[in-house]
């Protein structure tokens, strides 16, 4: 199977702050690809790299088996992370003109653009402006800003955030059928349920620095079946006190403990049962969001690089 | 080349559709007409009734010649003149009283005495209004003359072609142009400078917002996804500068419209307009020149700063070389061939401007013209050279605002 998209070696520094650090990362053709880590961990940096808005300080970016070119870009469809509309301008001229420069031809654009918005149930507000909508509709306009001119590879960066559900339903058909359909898609989030749902594979990155990669189950496998999934009623102050139990992480509706190595989890059961009501108990992988937070935190600790990286990010 | 294609049609479509476009276009001429010709028409107009005026003077001959001359002055002013014969100090002081109980609004002291100590008052209470004070010492002066020559025994009948008034016409040899009238000129001047000011300001703000806002609501990024920055930045000035160009040549069109004959203007606006071609031709010169040239800085401006707030800390920088000439625009209308004139129109930052109105007012040799348009094209290249690297480097980079110092690094980079 060919790559997408390889960065290799990649670096990007903007005076003497390090946005991107020695990145390597491949993405297979077909696959949905996560790019993960907290703000300011050089996400929206690398995405800027592999649409040719920056270039890197060193390293090489290669699409579609070559090296980047701008001839490139219009295989390639972008949603950035903050809207990235004229507020003035009609939906439908909008969308068509950003294909146009994708090197659409109008009445091509104009047609597509009539069907996704029939589509996307936003038919009614093609003449309508960018300012008369909310932010929802607004970022499904940028949706299909982002994908008129039907590219083989489209990066999203934070595609559901201000989505309803229903709405961000609607988006991950579109994005599941883009996939079946062979396009390759990138996100970047932090949102890590969608990853869990939706991801072939993952790269986390902090502080510029890949931390954790491979595909979503390698990873999750790496950390092993000793976590724990409990929903109980009652006061659960006690868990991290218990034999069994390394930590705890509450994640409000239910807690995640991950477990001593070589402990037994039915010792747990028991344990708890004797103190609190249980509604569910599963022994799980570990979820995306406790590996992300573990990775991140312990990364912060060892490499003890100071924060403050927002002003790039 | 298509890219920028697709920049200029969206900038020029989207903007001429607009409702402000049309307005600006009807509004700014208007606005120009107000600030500029209104004053000196509402300056000739008083509100209220006609003057009461009396004329003291030592015989009745002295106080008839004045009144009639004042009766008959050419204004929209209306006079009431009473005349008083009296040589008595004792009388003037009643009619002080007069005035300042506002029977009347003056009176003019004008008996023999005063006359020979060449103390002639003319005594009111608002002492500030030009015209009327024009007025009443030309009447004195033809008056008290008409008087004089009656007393030496000249005719009543002889005496208007003795006082007829010779008239000088100014002719100008350098082109066939001839100065019909002096305001006339005047005004015209001053109304294509402010006329070229008021959109290069106008126009080069729209740029600076247009991009702060691409930059501010990340479109730009979804553009750069696509174009490069230096086909985006060509394709906004070009597209704005059509718009801008667009409403220029109507305002050219509607200029000539109203200068040819059988128009539906007044002779004097036709007399203010016609006989001026050059008006027309260089308005669309001067105006795409200083655009290329303070629209690019704008843009570089708009791409560096975060916010209008921050765009207006820096914005005299760019408005500052606009401002200048509009301050020595009347010095330089009123003697267009001074040395100061020529240095000020060369000045490639005042020159569309400036040249513009010399070429108005007296058009100057067409070598000056030349050199003045060399020179701007030549800086306006450099400064998009300039620009366009502060734009380059400006759309990408968020948060603080930069200092000038980190700007000059920008230059670098590119």
């Amino acid at each position: 199977m060919s790559n997408t998209l390889e960065l290799r070696k990649v670096s990007k520094s903007y005076d003497k702050f390090v946005a991107v650090d020695d990145l390597s990362l491949v993405i297979e053709k077909g696959s949905v690809f996560g790019l993960l880590g907290p703000n300011g961990a050089g996400k929206t940096s690398s995405l800027r790299m592999m649409i040719g808005i920056t270039l890197p300080d060193s390293g090489e970016v290669v699409i579609f088996g070559e090296p980047f070119r701008r001839e490139h870009l219009d295989r390639i469809g972008y949603l950035p992370e903050e809207r990235g509309l004229y507020k003035k301008m009609k939906l439908l001229d909008q969308v068509v003109f950003l294909a146009q420069l994708k090197g659409l031809a109008e009445s091509d654009a104009r047609e597509r653009a009539r069907w996704w918005f029939e589509r996307l149930e936003l038919a009614a507000w093609m003449d309508k402006k960018v300012e008369e909508l909310s932010k929802g509709m607004q970022q499904k306009v940028q949706f299909i800003a982002g994908i008129l001119h039907d590219p083989e590879f489209v990066i999203l960066d934070e595609p559901f955030a201000g989505l309803d559900p229903a709405n961000a339903d609607i988006l991950k058909d579109v994005l599941i059928e883009q996939r079946k359909a062979g396009k390759t898609i990138l996100f970047s989030t932090h949102r890590m349920d969608q990853v869990e749902k939706l991801c072939d594979s993952i790269c986390l990155i902090d502080h510029g620095r890949a931390v954790l990669q491979g595909e979503l189950r390698a990873v999750k496998s790496r950390f092993g079946r000793n976590h724990v999934q409990i929903e109980y009623e009652g006061d659960g102050d006690f868990l991290p006190s218990l034999p069994p139990v390394q930590s705890v992480h509450n994640f409000g509706n239910y807690v995640e403990v991950e477990l001593k190595p070589g402990a037994d989890p039915q010792q747990l059961l028991l344990a708890v049962a004797g103190r609190a009501r249980i509604n569910r108990f599963e022994l799980a992988e570990p979820s995306l969001e406790k590996i992300f937070i573990d990775t991140v935190r312990q990364n912060g600790k060892s490499n003890g690089t100071p924060k403050g990286a927002e002003q790039h990010a | 080349m298509r890219n920028t294609w697709l920049v200029i049609r969206r900038e020029y479509l989207e903007r001429v559709r607009a409702k402000s476009f049309l307005i600006s276009t009807v509004l700014l001429p208007a606005f120009v007409f107000a600030i500029t010709v209104l004053p000196s028409k509402l300056m000739s107009m008083k509100t209220g009734g006609a003057e009461r005026i009396v004329v003291a003077a030592s015989d009745q001959t002295v106080a008839d010649a004045v009144a009639n001359q004042l009766q008959s002055s050419d204004s929209d002013r209306k006079y009431q003149v009473q005349t008083k014969v009296t040589d008595d100090i004792a009388d003037k002081e009643e009619l002080d009283s007069e005035v300042r109980s506002k029977k009347i609004d003056g009176y003019l002291w004008l008996t023999n005495q005063a006359i020979l100590n060449g103390k002639v008052d003319y005594a009111t209470l608002s002492t500030g209004d030009m015209i009327l004070n024009q007025q009443i010492r030309d009447a004195a002066n033809q008056g008290v003359t008409r008087a004089r020559l009656l007393q030496h025994g000249v005719q009543k009948g002889e005496l208007d072609p003795l006082l007829e008034p010779v008239k000088v016409d100014i002719v100008s040899l350098s082109g066939k142009k001839t100065e019909k009238n002096d305001m006339a000129q005047f005004f015209a001047c001053f109304l294509v400078a402010m006329m070229i000011y008021i959109t290069l300001i106008m126009y080069g703000m729209s740029v600076m917002r247009s991009v702060l806002e691409e930059k501010s609501s990340r479109v730009m990024e979804v553009l750069l996804s696509s174009i490069k920055a230096k086909e985006l930045m060509a394709g906004k000035l070009l597209g704005v500068g059509a718009v801008g160009l667009t409403q220029v040549a109507i305002w050219a069109a509607f200029i000539l419209l109203l200068g040819s004959p059988g128009a539906l203007s007044t002779p004097e606006v036709r007399d203010m307009l016609s006989g001026q071609p050059l008006l027309v031709i260089f308005l669309p010169i001067f105006f795409v020149l200083g655009f290329m040239l303070y629209s690019s800085m704008y843009a570089a401006l708009g791409a560096a700063v975060n916010s209008e707030q921050e765009a207006q800390q820096w914005q005299w920088f760019v408005t500052m070389p606009l401002i200048i000439p509009i301050i020595l625009l009347s010095k330089v209308i009123i003697s267009p061939n001074s040395a100061m004139a020529l240095w000020l129109s060369m000045v490639p930052f005042f020159s569309p401007i400036l040249m513009y109105v010399r070429v108005v007012a007296q058009t100057p040799p067409w070598w000056q013209i030349a050199i003045s348009i060399a020179l701007l094209l030549v800086t306006t290249y450099f400064i998009i050279i300039v620009s366009s690297r502060i734009y380059r480097v400006g759309i990408l980079m968020y948060g603080k605002r930069p200092t000038l110092p980190e700007i000059v690094k920008w230059l670098r980079y590119a």
